[in-house]
């Protein structure tokens, strides 16, 4: 009996052990692969870091110093001098924001109606929908200037904020719409209603907290997007007090950001990114997939 | 006295009528089943009831109130769901409260009533559970506890056992009708299920096409079948129907020639069917009209015994207890007990031999 137990065990063992090793090595290649993609990543956001902690001479020397010797403050309070910088990164806060929340809005409630209702017309909204994301964006510089000066948005903050709100509906509704599909069927409402709830009370306490992953996905889009766009600031405005953190920053590459204020430049990127890092980390929570699997089935 | 009344209800989406013109009267503390095959409008009906769909004509009264313009929340009805649409985002406990925390009961009466129903449905240990790390049949069970906590006049049930494997069906079936005898509640209870239908009801509504085709008590529709779409969908194995015409001498003359004693009271020349159910089919002398035939199929389930035998160019099926001792190919001699042998008029359904 020991004779026929005895290999298979072994030969079990054989395999167990060859597994283990194979686990190891794919562990390791994985930990050096995200090493070097978070190195990749990385490594122009400590550079910029980094020089906004150091003098101009600093930054040029060769070899490259990639500790600063002393941590400077000074660049911080000098960009002041050189371009109104908080003025600029308030500016961005209120367009992306606004943006963001529009977005939203739009988004949700039509993205609500083409997942809960048929009518004629809806095919045709849904391929539109989508054609508009196979066109360049690039081609509708021209277009969407000439609109939004015929309606006189021209230098508005509001010409700004509808386009951005604009750009990104097509995705949020299409991301929202399969949302509602599949994480919100409309029983768990239904299921609301009969427990007594009104219309508004189903929305405000069963559909919005159970789509609140969906919602964030699409703020925080929009957002980024805004915050991070250069083209439309610098097209649709163009008095100086009521620029974007972006084109504030291209201003001043073309003032000598890339040579004699070199650490001033990095330090207006650094304070450039922090608004847009809290936003990530503050809806990042509600990302959180897997909250509504287990309603149904 | 009637807890639903269901007077001539219609149903349209748009130009499809899924309920033409439905009444429907349900006592006090009653348990009413709905079967019927996918599409009669089952859920459509338990719909309107719940006021998830609108009344298109006729009207339908909840403890005599017409609720046809009543927002669900004010009909105090209770609704279990085939998917069972629990709130992802809620606990067990938050779930099952749900309802009563609208109701603006103070969190402590909330608690008390939750504990009371979890300890019915045994989930008194699953209370801080999302619905996520539930089992299939646990969360049915919070599906019920939600229904049961808020002590509605009406539960309605739409296939709540549709998503369970067989084992637990049939345990969530005798509890449900254990509870039910426990709350008292009328309960309306939607299946397409013929045993869940013939074991839970006290009467079953057999639906077809939008419209009632019988209603009554399990086994006085499964005895006395209106119509012989009643006669075919409840029992399993279904009931044996073989067409045949009435003779002269007031026999039924089957396609394969066979002549049968029954229908004397028939109109000569008139197209039947004959319907007899398996079990009333016999495999040693009772007594019963006598027919040969040969074996095509033999089914053993462990306590009965299925065959299915050629009459002719008819298979006919016949369940027997125990075992046979019959091999495929085999000629046997059947008996076909009289008394449970029904016709039906060929075109219209209708049974003739009440
Ligand atoms: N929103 C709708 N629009 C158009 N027709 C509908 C709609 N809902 C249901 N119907 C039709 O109404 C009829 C009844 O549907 P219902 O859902 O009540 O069937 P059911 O008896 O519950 O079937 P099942 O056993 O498959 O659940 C069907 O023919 C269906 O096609
Ligand atoms: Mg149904």
């Amino acid at each position: 009996m020991d004779a026929t137990v005895n290999p298979a065990v072994r030969q079990g063992q054989g395999i167990f052990s060859r597994y283990r090793r194979v686990d190891t090595i794919t562990k390791l290649t994985v930990i050096a692969a995200t090493v070097i993609a978070l190195i990749y990543i990385l490594l122009p956001i400590f550079w910029m870091l980094k020089s906004s902690f150091q003098t101009a001479a600093e930054i040029k020397q060769l070899p490259p110093k990639w500790i600063p010797d002393q941590i400077r403050l000074d660049s911080y309070q000098d960009i002041n001098l050189l371009i109104p910088i908080w003025r600029y990164i308030f500016n961005s806060i209120y367009v992306s924001a606004a943006a963001a929340l529009l977005a939203t809005l739009i988004g949700t409630s039509a993205a609500y109606v083409l997942s809960r209702f048929r009518f004629p017309g809806m095919t045709l909204i849904l391929v539109t929908i989508l054609v508009t994301q196979l066109i360049p964006p690039i081609t509708r510089v021209f277009p969407l200037y000439a609109l939004i000066q015929d309606a006189g948005l021209l230098n508005t903050y509001t010409g700004l904020i509808l386009s951005y709100a604009g750009f990104s509906l097509p995705f949020s509704i299409l991301l929202l719409k399969g949302y509602f599909e599949s994480s919100c069927p409309p029983e768990i409402e239904e299921a609301a209603l009969v427990d007594g709830c009104s219309y508004i009370s189903t929305f405000l306490r069963i559909i919005l907290p159970i789509s609140l992953p969906g919602l964030a996905a699409v703020t925080i889009f929009t957002f980024l997007n805004a915050w991070n766009d250069f083209l439309w600031a610098s097209l649709l405005l163009n008095s100086s007090e009521m620029k974007t953190i972006q084109v504030g920053i291209g201003d001043l590459t073309a003032e000598g950001g890339g040579t004699r204020y070199v650490s001033m430049f990095m330090a207006a990127c650094v304070l450039a990114t922090v608004p847009a890092l809290i936003m990530f980390i503050f809806v990042q929570r509600w990302l959180v997939s897997g909250l509504t699997s287990g309603s149904v089935k | 006295m009637s807890t639903i009344s269901v007077r001539n209800v219609t149903k349209k989406y748009g130009a499809v009528t899924a309920i033409p013109d439905l009444s429907l009267e349900v006592t006090k503390g009653e348990f009413i089943v709905l079967v019927g095959p996918s599409g009669c409008g089952k859920s459509t009906l338990l719909r309107m009831l719940a006021g998830l769909e609108s009344i298109t004509e006729g009207e339908v009264a909840i403890d005599g109130e017409v609720v046809n313009n009543m927002m669900p929340r004010q009909r105090n009805i209770a609704m279990v769901f085939q998917s069972y649409a629990l709130y992802p985002h809620m606990t067990v406990a938050g779930n099952m409260g749900f309802s009563l925390k609208l109701d603006g009961a103070d969190k402590a009466e909330v608690a008390e009533r939750v504990n009371e129903v979890a300890k019915i449905l045994a989930l008194d240990s699953l209370l801080d559970r999302k619905p996520a790390q539930l089992s299939g049949g646990q969360r049915q069970r919070v599906a019920m506890g939600r229904s049961i906590v808020r002590d509605p006049s009406v539960f309605l049930f739409d296939e709540p056992l549709s998503n369970l494997d067989a084992k637990l069906r049939v345990q969530m079936r005798a509890e449900i009708k254990s509870l039910h005898n426990r709350l008292g509640t009328t309960i309306v209870y939607v299946t397409h299920d013929q045993i869940e239908a013939m074991t839970m009801a006290d009467r079953i509504v057999v639906m077809n096409a939008g419209t009632i085709e019988q209603v009554g008590a399990p086994l006085d529709l499964y005895d006395q079948p209106a119509n012989r779409f009643v006669a075919e969908f409840l029992g399993s194995p279904s009931m044996n129907l073989i067409d045949g015409t009435i003779s002269d001498s007031g026999t039924v003359v089957l396609g394969s020639g066979l002549e049968l004693p029954l229908g004397a009271s028939l109109r000569a020349g008139a197209e039947v069917t004959l319907g007899i159910r398996p079990e009333y089919i016999s495999l040693s002398d009772t007594g019963g009209m006598k027919v040969r035939c040969m074996v095509s199929v033999i089914e053993p389930t462990g306590p009965a015994t299925i065959l299915v035998v050629e009459m002719g160019d008819e298979k006919v099926t016949i369940e027997v207890t125990g075992r046979v001792a019959h091999r495929v190919g085999d000629f046997i001699d059947i008996w076909m007990a009289k008394e449970h042998c029904h016709l039906f008029d060929t075109s219209s359904g209708i049974r003739l031999d009440q």
